[in-house]
């Protein structure tokens, strides 16, 4: 009963959240304008904080680091706390190093960190849209936009119940993730200190 | 899934002599197929060296083990599992509930969830959730004893205690069995130190694991390390904000 009353209040609270959050009928100005705008950026790093919230277990497991990416395709995920844990898309190539070990990464387990980069990147490049696994509709608030996205298909909808992305209006930074899995429990990705266009060495992107 | 526990549970004290066994262990680098890693785990675990043999029954009781029990309230290790040549890597999360029931949840980095566990106050395991690929019953039956044996999480005063014969040793063996499996607890004479822990039959060892630095009777790192195949579980404690 108390786990079925946890879950109650997280979903309303998560409710609540969106609540303010307007549906924008027509995207096509919003489409064009971060189309322009995507087009400008090459590169963005950041901060992040991940927070997994745990509904039934009522916990929250907190991870932070760093967020690297750089046009087209380079990304690089460094976890600094509580542990040390390096994700470097470079390409088509997914590598990870932990601890000493430096290894590729495949199978289902690392979809989720792939679909969270993808949207990432898709972010990047106003590509956000076109995303064939997910069907899109935007919101706004006073400050930002968010992208509500559903999962289309079945493989998607394993991982995700749904995924929000949210970006500032103007600059289409990107403030927040959202996923909410199929058993309730959510993950936020958190970006903080942003900054748009710095040069980025390659190196960054490479593990040895 | 539930699995009930064994009402026929036998606590006793061993005393190891001559058991300088060495382990067979197989340097596999196999594919990644379910069922050649649940097969694995069947067949490799019948092949293991008979370690127990000269194990005999000795005075004593269990008590002084009380202090070794693992006390969770919330807990995380960074973890990492290697297994016929697939390396896993998360955090695993454990944690008292409200009813006493502990709660075991592995997650990758990005918070994906590769199992959900528990072991209610009496000892009974239940499966919440476990990735496809982990779904097979010897692989959950292995983890759920390999578990069990790390936690400690048998009480000492329900379990009966046996006495046993010491001879010619430096560990002491205090055991408990469920049906064929028994759960081994080692430690100097004077049971002042946990050395080991193992798992296997009455004859035979599948596994040991360590832990250290204890601190509030939580370790600070536990090591699980299969005899017979590559499958080790390497656990690391780690504090996050809350």
């Amino acid at each position: 009963m108390i786990k079925f009353f946890t879950l109650f209040i997280f979903t309303f609270f998560v409710n609540a959240v969106f609540a303010q959050y307007k549906l924008v009928p027509d995207a096509s100005s919003f489409k064009s304008e971060f189309a322009a705008v995507s087009s400008k950026t090459s590169s963005i790093s950041a901060d992040f904080t991940q927070v997994k919230t745990l509904a039934l277990l009522s916990e929250k497991l907190t991870s932070k680091g760093k967020f690297y990416f750089k046009k087209d395709n380079l990304v690089r995920m460094e976890y600094t706390s509580p542990y040390q844990y390096l994700m470097v898309i470079n390409g088509s190539r997914v590598s990870i190093k932990d601890g000493n070990k430096t290894s590729s990464m495949s199978g289902r387990s690392n979809k989720m960190f792939q679909q969270i980069n993808q949207l990432m990147m898709d972010c990047m490049r106003g590509t956000v849209f076109e995303n064939k696994n997910f069907s899109v509709r935007l919101f706004e608030d006073a400050d930002t936009y968010l992208a509500e996205m559903t999962p289309v298909t079945s493989q998607m909808a394993g991982l995700f119940k749904k995924v929000n992305v949210i970006m500032k209006k103007g600059s289409f930074v990107v403030g927040q993730v959202q996923m909410f899995e199929p058993s309730g429990d959510y993950t936020s990705m958190n970006y903080s200190n942003q900054k748009i266009n710095t040069a980025l060495a390659d190196a960054l992107f490479a593990i040895k | 899934m539930l699995y009930s526990r064994s009402n026929n549970i036998a606590f006793c004290h061993f005393n190891l002599s001559k058991a300088n066994v060495k382990a067979s262990s197989f340097n596999l680098k196999l594919p990644t197929a379910n069922w050649l890693f649940a097969f694995l785990i069947v067949v490799l675990s019948s092949c293991a060296p008979k370690a127990y043999k000269n194990l005999q029954q000795t005075d004593g009781n269990a008590d002084c083990l009380q202090k070794f029990q693992l006390k969770y309230e919330r807990v995380l290790y960074r973890a990492t599992v290697d297994v016929v040549g697939n390396h896993l890597s998360g955090v695993l999360l454990i944690k008292q509930m409200p009813d006493s029931s502990t709660r075991l949840l592995f997650t990758n980095e990005a918070g994906f969830k590769f199992f959900d566990f528990e072991f209610s106050k009496e000892g009974a395991f239940k499966v919440y959730s476990i990735i496809d690929k982990m779904d097979k019953e010897s692989v959950k039956k292995t983890l759920q004893r390999d578990f069990q044996l790390i936690l400690m999480n048998k009480p000492l005063g329900f379990l009966k205690p046996y006495k046993f014969k010491i001879q010619n040793a430096n560990e002491h063996y205090f055991a408990y069995n469920e049906g064929e499996d028994f759960y081994y607890y080692i430690t100097k004479p004077d049971c002042s130190q946990l050395l080991r822990m193992e798992r296997g039959s009455s004859t035979k060892k599948v596994l040991e694991a360590f832990v250290s630095d204890m601190k509030n009777q939580v370790p600070d790192s536990i090591r699980i390390h299969h005899i017979n195949f590559n499958f080790d579980i390497s656990l690391k404690r780690i504090y996050d904000s809350e």
